[in-house]
């Protein structure tokens, strides 16, 4: 009897821990959304604060002042865009990865519309002042110092948003757009001589002056910093190699690495990387993909499905071949948790990060309920080390096997959808519980549906998808 | 929570917005209160440092008298006048008038807001405009040119700076 007592508050102890953990990371979530829009404020509003109504005196001066405001706030966005994209830990921590790349790309057209603006609003605006039209004003303001430069910044940051528009990033691979993506910087850049020489923002008042020259700092140097110093420098000091390579199962293999003190990377279950390969034919592709088992000192283990090109080449590269790695990142964590039970449904190779996340975290029996799916036996990739986990630890786990049903939309294989199997008939304590979905888009879609419709609140629902 | 931020962020940039405002308002009040031309310490931005070479190359003596009584209007002695160089978030402002037979017959500028491209572009644009207008109207009161707000402001007081040197 005392023994039950003990495990009961052990049980609820680390409840309240979540519970903590998850309150704290949701008011440093907040913190960071009322920044993002704080900060297009804050650009408009360091703009009034030197001129006030006076830069509204006229008609031209409206227009133009107006002009600049959108200018400013685009920029701010574009600037805030970065520092989404720089993989800052703190920010990844809170909300995550995905979340982190969602929200940049959801800015990605109001930036460039206000930059449209921005330039457009400025010819009326100008000319309304000289008394020509917009269209012939063009040749006035290009003839200022830096506007070429700025046009052309414009001209590349509508290049960069265009092939991210979801109908037309598909014509490319990944490499092909991350190239043109890459051109967003040269855009900020080129267009920063004119904020400087036209615009004089920077140099009107100190405020804003400070303001600006922080944004610029913090968005470039975060970039500098987690997405090419920190790695590479972690690269170097754990000098990860390819150990071996082992077929799980025809089309999917699991590479083994080599290293230095690689638990000092701090990874936890269920996080990925960003590996790269550097041999002759593979050093340009990236791959993100989850780590299989929780590394060792010396070991590491990623388990992948030939789908790409890319991926394809990676389970015949040679042993001994150095690897980069930039991470770990993601929330499919152990530490994400928020309610007392845990409920996990993986498809396909999307078990990897499962196995991973269920080595390290510590259950109590009847904890953690698991469901895996495959299409066919051959596509069982690591399920009998999941057995052995989640026996050891006293999860209960399910297994369907079948074709997905052609007709109806379902997650489940046919013949499970028409016995009347639902998300809360296999996961009884579905509203207490985290939900961890691994798999593909399409699927995951669907299980992300049913729980939210079985009333499962969005901060209980964790999903990891490796769509770029 | 989302709620929250959501609530917080409107009102949080609505603050920030405000705030700039009024700090904007505050400050170009304070501009346009501070009195025309010299002297007046104080004013931000707009102190009139008053010319160096404020009397200019006065016109060689010949003090209007060749039958120029039929200008009635003032005193002003004929000459070349440099008004004070007054100061603009863009940059200075110096004017430099030419009187003859009691009329302001020129106005040139020493120097004119040029803080940045766009503020030179707006001075050239503005410059013939205000000379223009100050030709006709024989006097600094003319109307703002717009778009050309601090460079019209500064140039008129300039300006009248040289005329009451002139004594015009």
């Amino acid at each position: 009897m005392p023994v039950q007592t003990t495990s009961r508050t052990q049980l609820t102890r680390a409840n309240v821990d979540r519970r903590r953990r998850y309150a704290r990371r949701a008011r440093r979530g907040d913190l960071l959304v009322v920044l993002l829009w704080t900060s297009g404020a804050a650009a408009a509003a360091l703009f009034l604060a030197y001129g006030g109504a006076g830069l509204f005196g006229t008609l031209g001066d409206a227009v133009t002042s107006i002009g600049i405001i959108t200018g400013l706030v685009g920029t701010d966005f574009v600037l805030v865009m970065l520092v989404l994209a720089a993989r800052i830990p703190i920010i990844d921590h809170t909300i995550g990865h995905d979340r982190a790349v969602a929200v940049h790309r959801s800015l990605g057209k109001p930036a460039l519309y206000l930059l449209l603006a921005h330039g457009i609003v400025l010819l009326i605006g100008y000319g309304i002042s000289s008394g020509i039209d917009p269209i012939t004003e063009i040749g006035p303001m290009l003839a200022l110092p830096d506007m070429p430069l700025a046009f052309i910044g414009l001209g590349l940051l509508i290049a960069v948003v265009v092939t991210s528009l979801v109908g037309v990033r598909r014509k490319f691979s990944y490499e092909g757009w991350h190239l043109i993506h890459l051109l967003s910087y040269i855009a900020v850049a080129v267009s920063l001589p004119h904020q400087l020489s036209v615009g004089g923002v920077l140099a009107g008042g100190t405020v804003q002056r400070v303001y600006w020259i922080a944004l610029y700092v913090v968005a470039f140097g975060s970039i500098a910093v987690y997405r090419f110093l920190e790695p590479a420098l972690s690269s170097l000091r754990h000098s990860l190699r390819v150990d071996h390579v082992q077929q799980v199962s025809p089309g999917v293999t699991s590479i083994h690495f080599s290293g230095r003190n690689l638990r000092a990377l701090g990874s936890a279950g269920g996080q990925f990387y960003i590996w790269r390969f550097w041999t002759a034919s593979t050093w340009w592709h990236s791959h993100p993909i989850s780590l299989s088992a929780m590394p060792t000192d010396h070991h590491a283990r990623i388990t992948v499905r030939e789908l790409g090109n890319g991926s394809g080449r990676i389970s015949s590269v040679p042993r001994g071949s150095r690897v980069s790695i930039e991470g770990p990142y993601g929330l499919f964590t152990d530490d994400a948790r928020t309610a007392p039970k845990l409920a996990i449904v993986a498809a396909g190779i999307g078990v990897t990060p499962v196995r991973a996340l269920l080595e390290q975290a510590s259950l109590a029996p009847g904890e953690a309920t698991i469901l895996l799916r495959a299409g066919d036996a051959s596509e069982t990739y690591l399920w009998d080390e999941i057995e052995t986990i989640a026996a050891s630890k006293g999860a209960r786990l399910y297994t369907m096997l079948g074709k997905r049903s052609r007709t109806a939309p379902t997650w489940m294989p046919q013949a499970d959808a028409q016995r009347g199997v639902t998300l809360t008939s296999a996961f009884p304590h579905l509203l207490d519980s985290d939900l961890y979905i691994c798999g593909p888009s399409a699927w995951l879609d669907l299980v992300e549906a049913d729980a939210r419709a079985a009333g499962l609140p969005a901060h209980q629902i964790h999903s990891e998808r490796f769509d770029w | 929570m989302r709620t929250r931020a959501v609530v917080t962020s409107i009102f949080a940039s609505f603050a920030v917005l405000v705030v700039g405002w009024q700090a904007g308002n505050a400050a170009s009040t304070s501009v346009t209160s501070s009195p025309l031309a010299s002297g007046s310490t104080g004013g931000n931005g707009s102190t009139g440092t008053v010319g160096t070479g404020s009397t200019g190359t006065s016109g060689t003596g010949t003090t209007g008298a060749t039958g120029g009584t039929t200008t009635t209007t003032t005193g002003a002695a004929d000459g070349t006048y440099t008004g004070s160089s007054v100061n603009t978030p863009f940059g200075s402002v110096q004017v430099q008038v030419t009187i003859a037979s009691g009329a302001i017959t020129d106005v040139g500028a020493v120097h004119l807001t040029d803080a940045d491209g766009r503020s030179v572009q707006i001075s050239n644009h503005a410059a013939p405009i205000l000379r223009t207008e100050v030709l006709s109207a024989q006097s600094a009161s003319v109307s703002n040119v717009s778009g050309a707000t601090y460079t019209t402001r500064g140039y008129l007081m300039s300006l009248q700076s040289a005329l009451d040197q002139a004594g015009f």
